[in-house]
């Protein structure tokens, strides 16, 4: 199905991912910084990309940083914070159009680099250290997302159940870390951290375009001062075991309908055999509007809106999501635990198996026709350590029988229950 | 069928209108492995008071156009996502203010998959107990608007801008108004907007665009419509000053919310001419509130917003008008240093360099929405509901001037034409 492919190569101590090809209107440019998720690191390694995305050694002040990127016929420039298994990865993209559709004067391949080159490896300083009015306010900022989690009650209440199930490992830290740390944060300690970080993270740049391996490298090379001598790579997720009963915990907050979230222990990651049946699992229970917790839930019982479930491939657990009244909690608890009651003892048609396989199929290549998308598939490669082309997913999709899924099932274990309700009732 | 190039966009369009008056267009995307369809009509949550040309008037329950499209899923034969499941095809649908869109995307059997959502939408099903059970399921996701604090800021600034006009109704109804439709209602709904002179089918993907018309035109001339005459709107008559001057609504937030807005004067504008203006104030507004902006900066200094701080324009021939805003710890302060801040704005005029940069930005985003086929499909039905052309975009950007945006600054930001909706928690 894929006729282009990424070709790979390094250079200064990161990993270079390029596919040529003149597909889109645009550049697309994808840097991953991945660290472990550890306690003592976790809130300095989320407040980095908001302090350097304030200014540089060219462009110190935010408005001339941001001004620049709208002379690139207004590029893109973002970052994101996320978990993907035990590894917290902070994840800037560029998106810039490509010259031929505009008159530009300059390359705007290479002002792009020059632009993320600088923004990651030359921040403006201040005696040594992150320019502190920066520090200060990008601390409050930090601040608010994490107080505003609240405000979206079905992402709130997602992260409840996280929390509340890998209690005791860190998986349960938010990926912008945590309240508490950000006082103690000052412009020499992160500067301090945001080095060792330069030093230490797993670095991999991607670039979807009409450019080549050798033009990207030498990009890298020019625009990214980094003095790292090696690649460093990632390390699989540490697996655990669901501990015996479902643990139910009920919390409370002023909202009108009550999320009803559930986790589940599984023991099958990116890297595994059998991570396609994983993944059909979750499919054929969950991820679709054919699903069995979508057709049971919302279309035969008219309980809910939503009722879906995810699969993190990386940390190999599941999750079930719903928004449904409060009085209706027995009744769903019900219908979800026997759907997957059902998944384990195989109770799955033929028609489930081949209207999953179908729409996993069109997901895989789907996905070719999204720059960003075609860069996070090549990504999970780089995290699992385990090469799985698009062709290759294909042809394991096909294989999965109701055995497999069975199977699969067998590996997952309800571990958490969590209910988020109004505070009027009752 | 006729062809339409685009030379400074590198691409080609495809357009033809079946006997039964459905416009149907094609995009080929040479090299993309998903087909991406849309099949909009022209009907939305505004529509509840109309009357089809040689038939009575009819007023119907709010939130009528968005239980349609639910409704709409379901066939005798049952759901129509296992249908399209089995052919591999992701679908959904959507309801705004003024259209309904059904979609799928898929990679494969893409001729089953059209005829899929040609037919689904062109055959309702409606009986009293499907319609009463999906009562219960759209009773939640009003539930679960009504805990999104981000929408309710959103419709209680309309809500404060108008007062008639039913875009300030929610568009999936309430649970009170939705309690009231019977299958009676959505099939005379369904009459009036569903017919195919009412509605846009637009194709974009690795097709081919003559095979795509062929597939479309033997599927229509399958079924037989009656030639219906035009369909008319009724609005009662939207005072021009805003209902009211703020409105607040109470939900558990981290910090408030404060969403503030203009409503335009002028409405009834179309085609090009709306396509200027709306282009014209969003980067007017760009120029006022943009990330790269003096006041935004200083108030970002101040702790007075953060990067939930954003701006939009929405408009229609009926209605138009400006959202800016975002969390803040104080509305009032923050709401009085951007009056402050515009005023002087308003009096020195925008600087070329800043207009120009302004422009290049929006460009420069305008080609890159053009890599996604969602977007093009979803854009360009929008613009042609609204008489106008998504690929003629860029010549009206490079035809607005400093002159233009200064103008809408005058005109636009007018304090006595500006309603407040804030987010409280509990107190």
């Amino acid at each position: 199905m894929t006729k282009a492919e990424f070709e790979h190569g390094v250079a200064g101590g990161i990993r270079i991912h390029v596919l040529p090809t003149r597909r889109f209107k645009t550049f697309a440019i994808s840097l991953y910084a991945g660290t472990p998720l550890a306690e003592d690191t976790v809130t300095s390694t989320a407040l980095t990309p908001f302090v350097l995305r304030r200014g540089t050694v060219s462009y110190p002040e935010t408005r001339a940083f941001r001004e620049r990127l709208e002379q690139l016929y207004g590029a893109g420039f973002g970052f994101d914070v996320y978990k993907r298994g035990d590894y917290q990865i902070v994840h800037f993209r560029m998106d810039t159009i490509n010259d031929s559709f505009v008159q530009s004067p300059e390359s705007l391949l290479a002002s792009s680099f020059s632009f993320l080159g600088e923004a990651f490896t030359q921040p403006v300083l201040e005696n040594g250290a992150f320019r502190k009015s920066y520090v200060m306010t990008e601390r409050d900022t930090v601040r608010k997302k994490l107080e505003s989690i609240v405000n979206d009650k079905i992402r709130y209440a997602a992260e409840r159940c996280i929390e509340v199930m890998c209690k005791n490992e860190p998986y349960r830290l938010h990926p912008l870390g945590e309240r508490k740390d950000l006082d103690g944060i000052t412009p020499e300690g992160l500067y301090e951290a945001y080095q060792a970080w330069l030093q230490q993270s797993s670095l991999d740049l991607y670039v979807v375009g009409d450019t080549s391996l050798e033009e990207v490298k030498a990009l890298v090379e020019q625009h990214f001062k980094l003095n790292r001598t090696a690649e460093v790579e990632y390390a699989p997720s540490v697996i655990r075991q669901a501990a015996g009963e479902a643990e139910t915990v009920i919390e409370q907050l002023d909202i009108n309908q009550g999320k009803l979230n559930m986790g589940l222990r599984g023991s099958i990651t990116y890297g595994d055999d059998d991570y396609v049946s994983a993944l059909m699992y979750n499919g054929i229970l969950g991820g679709y509007p054919h699903s069995k917790l979508f057709v049971n839930v919302r279309e035969k019982a008219s309980l809910a809106y939503y009722a879906s479930s995810r699969y993190d491939g990386h940390k190999g657990i599941a999750t079930i999501q719903s928004g449904i009244e409060v009085q209706n909690f027995d009744q769903a608890v019900d219908i979800i635990r026997k759907q997957l009651d059902d998944m384990a003892a195989g109770a799955i048609t033929d028609l489930e198996l081949s209207q999953t396989k179908a729409m996993i199929r069109n997901v895989i290549k789907e996905m070719q026709d999204s720059a960003f998308e075609i860069i996070a598939y090549d990504f999970n490669r780089q995290l699992s350590g385990r090469e799985r082309s698009p062709d290759d997913m294909l042809a394991q999709v096909a294989e999965v029988s109701v055995d497999d899924v069975k199977k699969a099932a067998e590996a997952f274990t309800l571990d958490t229950i969590y209910f988020l309700k109004g505070q009027k009732e009752e | 069928m006729q062809s339409i190039h685009y030379d400074n966009l590198q691409e080609t369009l495809y357009y033809e209108a079946m006997d039964n008056g459905l416009h149907v267009y094609v995009l080929p995307k040479p090299g993309f492995q998903k087909t991406y369809a849309t099949f909009a009509t022209k009907y939305g949550s505004v529509d509840n008071h109309f009357r089809v040309e040689g038939q009575n008037e009819v007023r119907v329950p709010d939130g009528i156009a968005h239980f349609l499209e639910h409704k709409m899923f379901e066939e005798p034969e049952g759901d129509i996502f296992a249908k399209f499941a089995s052919s591999g095809a992701s679908a959904n649908a959507f309801t705004s203010f003024d259209q309904t869109v059904y979609l799928f995307s898929a990679t494969e059997n893409i001729k089953d998959n059209l005829e899929t959502l040609i037919d689904f939408v062109q055959n309702p099903y409606f009986t009293d107990q499907n319609v009463e059970k999906e009562k219960g399921i759209i009773g939640q996701e009003i539930n679960m608007y009504q805990d999104n604090p981000d929408w309710r800021a959103y419709f209680g600034l309309i809500e404060a801008l108008y007062k008639e006009h039913p875009v300030r109704i929610d568009i999936a109804g309430t649970v009170e108004s939705i309690g009231t439709i019977t299958k009676e209602d959505l099939y005379t709904c369904y009459n009036a907007f569903y017919h195919p002179s009412n509605m846009l089918l637009f194709v974009v993907g690795g097709v081919d665009p003559e095979e795509t018309m062929e597939w479309v035109r033997s599927n229509q001339a399958r079924k037989s419509y009656e030639k219906q005459g035009s369909i008319e709107r009724l609005f009662e008559p939207e005072p021009q000053e805003v209902a009211q001057k703020r409105k607040e609504s109470r939900l558990a937030v981290s910090l408030p919310k404060c969403l503030f807005g203009f409503k335009e004067k002028q409405v009834g504008l179309t085609g090009e001419e709306q396509l200027k203006r709306d282009l014209t104030t969003k980067i007017m507004l760009d120029l006022l509130f943009g990330s790269s902006t003096e006041l935004y900066q200083k108030l970002y200094d101040e702790d007075l917003i953060s990067d939930s701080f954003g701006h939009e324009y929405n408009s229609s021939p009926q209605y138009a008008f400006s959202a800016v805003g975002g969390d803040t710890k104080d509305p009032d302060l923050l709401l009085s240093r951007i009056r402050e801040e515009v005023d002087r704005l308003k009096s020195a005029g925008f600087q070329a360099a800043d207009f120009e940069r302004a422009r290049k930005k929006k460009m420069g985003g305008y080609l890159r929405m053009l890599n996604s086929p969602e977007n093009i499909a979803h854009e360009f039905t929008r613009y042609q509901f609204r008489g106008a052309d998504l690929f003629k975009v860029l010549p009206v950007y490079e035809s607005i001037t400093l002159e233009d945006v200064n103008q809408r600054l005058a005109e636009h930001v007018d304090w006595e034409q500006m309603a407040v909706s804030v987010v409280l928690s509990p107190a």
